[in-house]
C-alpha cells in the first residue's frame, strides 16, 4: 500500500466499516434498519457511551481510569441503598451517586497526582477497593426493594422518577440517549474548543512542556479524573434505574467496554488521541455488532470475542504506520 | 598503505528527492583514509539527508556511493554497520540505554552479535567494557548507571562503542552541540586520535572554530548542492558567506564579531532585582539586576549553573537563597504557572523535551502558554490564535518547507532552526516583563541565529532579557553584558564592548581570580 492509502485507511477505515456493517444487517435482518431498532441500539450504549466519554478524559492527560468500571458498580450500589434502604428519595440518591464518583475520583487524584503512582497501576488498585467496598457496604447481597435486613424488610423502594431515568423517554427517545447526547456534545466542546481541554491535551502530549509553559499539570489531571469520576457515576446512575436494583458486579463489565470503546475511538477520522467523537463511535460499533449478530443468531458467548476483535483491528489502525498525528 | 590511499569513502553525483524538492542535488565527495572532512551548512542545507543516505537510514534517488572500492548500497542501518559505517547521531540519549551500566551500555553491541552465546556474565561482560573503555579514556565508573554520568560521558561511551566496531568510516553529527568547550576539546582529542588510526571520519557542526581546529577540508552544503569546499587554512568569514548566501548581510548586521548592540537609553529602575541568590544550596550569593530593554547573557561551561539560575526565576525549581523583586514587587514564584502569571516567560534547553508537543502546529505551540488570552465565552477562539501566530511567523522569518511557515504546519516539518523562533517568539507574543532563554541556539543555524537575535533587539524593548549559552560568541553582538558562571558561583562580569573570546574564556574556566574560584 502506498503511503496515501495507508493515511486513507487511518481516517476513513472504520467509519467505512461502520457504515458497510449497517448496510449489511439491513440487508440480510430486515428488522435491522428500523427507527425503533436504532433506538434499542442507541438504548444499549448509552451507559456505555457515558463511561467511555468519562475514561477518554482521563485519557487525554496520558492517564488511564481503569476504575470506571468499579465506579459504576459502586455508584448502582450507593443509589439503590439511598433510596431501599435509608428511603430517601430519588434525588438523594442522584446527589449521593455522585458523590460517590467524586470519593472515587479522589482516591485516584490521591493516588496519582498526590503519591505519584503511576496511573495504570493506581486505578487498578482504586478498581479493587470499590469493588471490594460495594460489596462490603451490602454485605455482598443484591439491594432491592422488600429485602429484608437484620429481621426487618427495607423500608423504601425505587421512586418513579428514578426510574424514569433509565427506562423513560421523551417523545420517543430514551432518557439514557438523551444523556448521552448531551454529555457526548459537552466533553467534544470541553476537549476540542476550550482552553482547558488544550491543556488536557498537551500534558498528555508532552507534560514537561505543558508544565514550562505555565500550565498546572497537578491540577489539570486531577480535573481528569473527577470528569471521568463523575461520568462513571453518571453511567451508574441510569445502569440503577433502568435494573431497579443494586446488583452486585453491575458495573464489572462496564470497564472493558467502555475503554474498548475510547481505544476505538482513537482511530475514528486519524485522531490518533483519546476523542468524544470517536469513542463515540466506537460505542455505537460496539452495539451496532452485537445487535446485529444477536438478530443474524449469533450466540451470545462470541460477543466478547467480536469485541476484542474489533479493537485489536483499531489499534492497528491507530498505531501502525503512526508518523502523522492529528494536529491542534 | 600510503597517505595518498584510494579513497574510503567517495559520493558520486547523489540526490536524493522528497516529493518536490530535492534535498540532494549532485553532491559528490570524497573522503581518503585519516582524513577529518568537516560538513557544515545551515538547517536545511542536507546535512541530514546526506548522513541518513551514508548510514543507510533512507536510499538516495541517484548518484553512486563507493565505500572501500565497492558498490555501497545500504538497505538499512544494519547495511551500513556490517560494512563500516558508524554514525554518532546528535541525540546522545538515543545512544544509550537508561537504568543499566556503564559496562552494558558499552557492550550493547555484543549482544546482537554471533557467537557470543546466549547468557551474558557479568565479569565478561567488564572485561570487555574495560577494554572499550580504555580505547576513548572513558573515567566513569563501569558499575555506575548510566543516568549519573554527564552528557559528555555518555557521549564518550556512545562513541567509544562505535569506535569498538572499528569502523572505516565515522560520522559524527553536531557531537559537541550540547557539550561545554572543555568537555568539546576532550572529544576532538578523540576524533584525531582515530583519524591518527586509518578511520575516515565525516564531521557535522555548527561549529566553525571546531571545524577549523580538526579538519582539512570542510564541505559547505546549500540547498542540497556543494556550494564550497575549501582546504585549511580557510577563512572563517568564506566558510560563512558559502553558508549563508543571501542572509549574510543580515548575520553581519545581527551580531558581527565583538561588536556590541546599538546603545540604547535604559531606564533606571531594574525589572528583575535579585539579591543574594544562588545557583546552588552552599554557592557564594550573587546580585542580579536587568532593566528594560537590556540583553544580559550568561556564559558558563556545562554544568556552572546556568540552567538552575534561570529556573530559579521560572519557579521551575525552588529559588535556593535570596530576595527577588519583578517590578518592583516581591517575587517567589512556586510553580511555572506563578512565574507566567507574574510576566516572566522562559524558553528551555532542550527543545524537543522541554517544549514540543508532538503532532501539534504551529499555531498551538504560539499559544499554550498564554491560552487564557485565546478565551472567548469559554472556547478558544481559532481566529484569535491563528492572529498570534501569523504575529511570530512573520516577526521571526519562521520559514517551513518552501516559503513562510503556515500557521496550521505541524511543528515536526519544520527545520530546528524553525522551530526555536516559534518557541521563542511566542513568549515575546505575550510581551512578557522577564524572558529567560537557555541555550536558545543550540542546533540553530546562523542564518535563523541571525533572524532570532535581530528580532529579540527589536521586539524586546521593553522587556529585560536574560539569555544563558555555554557559547559566548553566540552572546556577543547580543547581550549588553556578560555574566560568566564558574561551578555554580558568580566569576565575573563583563560588558559586551570589552568581551572578548580570551577574556571570556579565562573566566569560564575559572582561571583569572574570581571570587570563590580560587582553589
Amino acid at each position: 500500500m502506498t503511503a496515501r492509502a495507508v493515511a486513507l485507511v487511518q481516517r476513513y477505515g472504520l467509519v467505512v466499516v461502520l457504515v458497510a456493517m449497517l448496510a449489511v444487517f439491513s440487508l440480510v435482518a430486515p428488522a435491522f434498519g428500523t427507527y425503533g431498532n436504532a433506538l434499542i441500539v442507541l438504548q444499549s450504549v448509552a451507559v456505555v457511551g457515558v463511561v467511555a466519554l468519562g475514561v477518554t478524559v482521563s485519557m487525554t492527560t496520558g492517564g488511564f481510569d481503569l476504575s470506571a468500571g468499579a465506579c459504576v458498580g459502586f455508584v448502582v450500589m450507593v443509589t439503590a441503598l439511598t433510596m431501599v434502604r435509608f428511603n430517601l428519595t430519588g434525588g438523594t440518591a442522584i446527589v449521593a451517586g455522585l458523590i460517590a464518583g467524586l470519593v472515587v475520583a479522589g482516591i485516584n487524584v490521591l493516588l496519582t497526582v498526590v503519591a505519584k503512582v503511576p496511573d495504570l497501576v493506581a486505578t487498578l488498585g482504586t478498581m479493587f477497593l470499590f469493588q471490594g467496598l460495594a460489596l462490603i457496604v451490602t454485605s455482598g447481597q443484591s439491594v432491592s426493594a422488600g429485602m429484608t435486613i437484620g429481621g426487618s424488610p427495607a423500608p423504601g423502594r425505587y421512586t418513579g422518577g428514578f426510574v424514569w431515568l433509565g427506562g423513560g423517554t421523551v417523545g420517543s427517545v430514551p432518557v439514557p440517549v438523551i444523556v448521552f447526547a448531551v454529555l457526548a456534545a459537552t466533553v467534544f466542546v470541553f476537549l476540542n474548543h476550550t482552553r482547558w481541554g488544550r491543556a488536557l491535551y498537551a500534558i498528555g502530549g508532552n507534560a514537561e512542556a505543558a508544565r514550562l509553559a505555565g500550565i498546572r499539570v497537578g491540577r489539570y489531571r486531577a480535573t481528569a479524573y473527577v470528569i471521568s469520576g463523575l461520568c462513571a457515576a453518571v453511567g451508574g446512575i441510569l445502569l440503577s434505574a433502568r435494573l431497579g436494583r443494586g446488583d452486585v458486579g453491575a458495573g464489572d463489565p462496564y470497564l472493558l467496554q467502555s475503554v474498548a470503546a475510547a481505544l476505538i475511538g482513537f482511530a475514528v477520522l486519524g485522531a490518533n488521541r483519546p476523542n468524544a467523537l470517536g469513542t463515540v463511535v466506537g460505542a455505537l460499533f460496539i452495539g451496532v455488532m452485537i445487535n446485529g449478530l444477536t438478530m443474524l443468531n449469533a450466540p451470545y458467548y462470541t460477543q466478547t470475542f467480536v469485541q476484542g476483535a474489533l479493537l485489536v483491528g483499531s489499534l492497528v489502525v491507530s498505531y501502525t504506520g503512526r508518523r502523522e498525528r492529528k494536529t491542534t | 598503505m600510503s597517505e595518498a590511499a584510494e579513497p574510503v569513502v567517495s559520493v558520486s553525483g547523489l540526490s536524493k528527492r522528497y516529493g518536490a524538492t530535492w534535498a540532494l542535488h549532485d553532491v559528490t565527495l570524497d573522503i581518503h583514509p585519516g582524513e577529518i572532512v568537516g560538513l557544515i551548512g545551515t538547517n536545511g542545507a542536507g546535512k541530514s539527508t546526506l548522513i541518513k543516505v551514508l548510514s543507510g537510514a533512507t536510499q538516495a534517488t541517484s548518484g553512486t556511493v563507493t565505500l572501500a572500492g565497492r558498490t555501497f548500497q545500504p538497505g538499512g542501518p544494519l547495511d551500513a554497520i556490517a560494512a563500516g559505517v558508524q554514525t554518532v547521531h546528535q541525540n546522545i540519549d538515543d545512544g544509550v540505554v537508561f537504568g543499566t551500566t556503564v559496562a552494558e551500555n558499552l557492550t550493547l553491541d555484543s549482544l546482537s552479535r554471533r557467537g557470543s552465546g546466549w547468557f551474558t556474565t557479568r565479569a565478561r561482560t567488564r572485561a570487555e567494557a574495560r577494554e572499550i573503555a580504555a580505547s576513548v579514556r572513558l573515567a566513569a565508573p563501569l558499575d555506575a548507571p548510566v543516568e549519573t554520568l554527564s552528557a559528555s560521558e555518555r557521549q564518550r561511551i556512545v562513541i567509544a562503542r562505535a569506535v569498538s566496531r572499528r569502523p572505516r568510516l565515522l560520522i559524527l553529527d553536531e557531537p559537541t552541540s550540547t557539550l561545554s568547550s572543555v568537555e568539546a576539546d576532550l572529544l576532538l582529542d578523540t576524533v584525531r586520535q582515530m583519524a591518527a588510526a586509518g578511520v575516515a571520519v565525516l564531521y557535522v557542526s555548527h561549529r566553525l572554530a571546531e571545524i577549523e581546529d580538526l579538519c582539512r577540508r570542510v564541505v559547505v552544503l546549500r540547498d542540497g548542492r556543494v556550494r564550497r569546499t575549501l582546504t585549511a587554512p580557510f577563512d572563517r568569514r568564506e566558510v560563512v558567506e558559502a553558508m549563508l548566501g543571501d542572509a549574510w548581510e543580515a548575520l553581519d548586521q545581527g551580531r558581527g564579531d565583538a561588536a556590541a548592540p546599538p546603545k540604547r537609553d535604559l531606564p533606571r529602575v531594574p525589572v528583575l532585582a535579585a539579591a543574594g541568590i544562588r545557583t546552588r544550596p552552599g554557592g557564594e550569593p550573587f546580585d542580579l539586576e536587568v532593566r528594560a530593554g537590556e540583553i544580559v547573557g550568561v556564559t558558563g561551561l556545562v554544568g556552572s549553573g546556568k540552567t538552575e539560575l534561570l529556573e530559579q526565576l521560572y519557579g521551575a525549581r525552588p529559588l535556593s537563597s535570596g530576595e527577588v523583586r519583578l517590578g518592583g514587587l516581591p517575587y517567589r514564584p512556586r510553580d511555572p504557572h506563578a512565574a507566567v502569571a507574574a510576566g516572566v516567560a522562559f524558553a528551555a534547553e532542550e527543545r524537543s523535551a522541554q517544549a514540543i508537543v508532538p503532532g501539534w502546529s504551529v499555531r498551538a505551540h504560539v499559544t499554550l502558554p498564554r491560552l487564557r488570552h485565546h478565551n472567548r465565552a469559554g472556547l478558544l477562539s481559532r481566529r484569535s490564535e491563528r492572529g498570534s501566530a501569523a504575529t511570530v511567523v512573520e516577526r521571526f522569518g519562521v520559514r517551513g518547507p518552501g516559503g513562510p511557515a503556515p500557521v496550521e504546519a505541524p511543528m515536526e516539518t519544520l527545520s530546528g532552526g524553525n522551530q526555536q523562533k516559534v518557541v521563542v517568539g511566542r513568549w515575546l507574543e505575550a510581551s512578557p516583563a522577564l524572558l529567560l532563554l537557555d541555550e536558545p541556539f543550540r542546533g540553530v543555524d546562523v542564518g535563523a541565529r541571525a533572524d532570532i537575535g535581530r528580532t529579540l533587539a527589536q521586539h524586546a524593548a521593553d522587556v529585560a532579557v536574560i539569555v544563558a549559552s555555554s557559547d559566548p560568541q553566540e552572546l556577543l553582538g547580543l547581550a549588553d553584558r556578560i555574566l560568566v558562571l564558574h561551578e555554580g558561583d558568580l566569576a565575573g562580569e563583563i560588558p559586551a564592548a570589552d568581551a572578548t573570546a580570551a577574556r571570556l574564556a579565562a573566566l569560564m574556566s575559572g582561571a583569572s581570580g574570581a571570587p570563590g574560584a580560587a582553589a
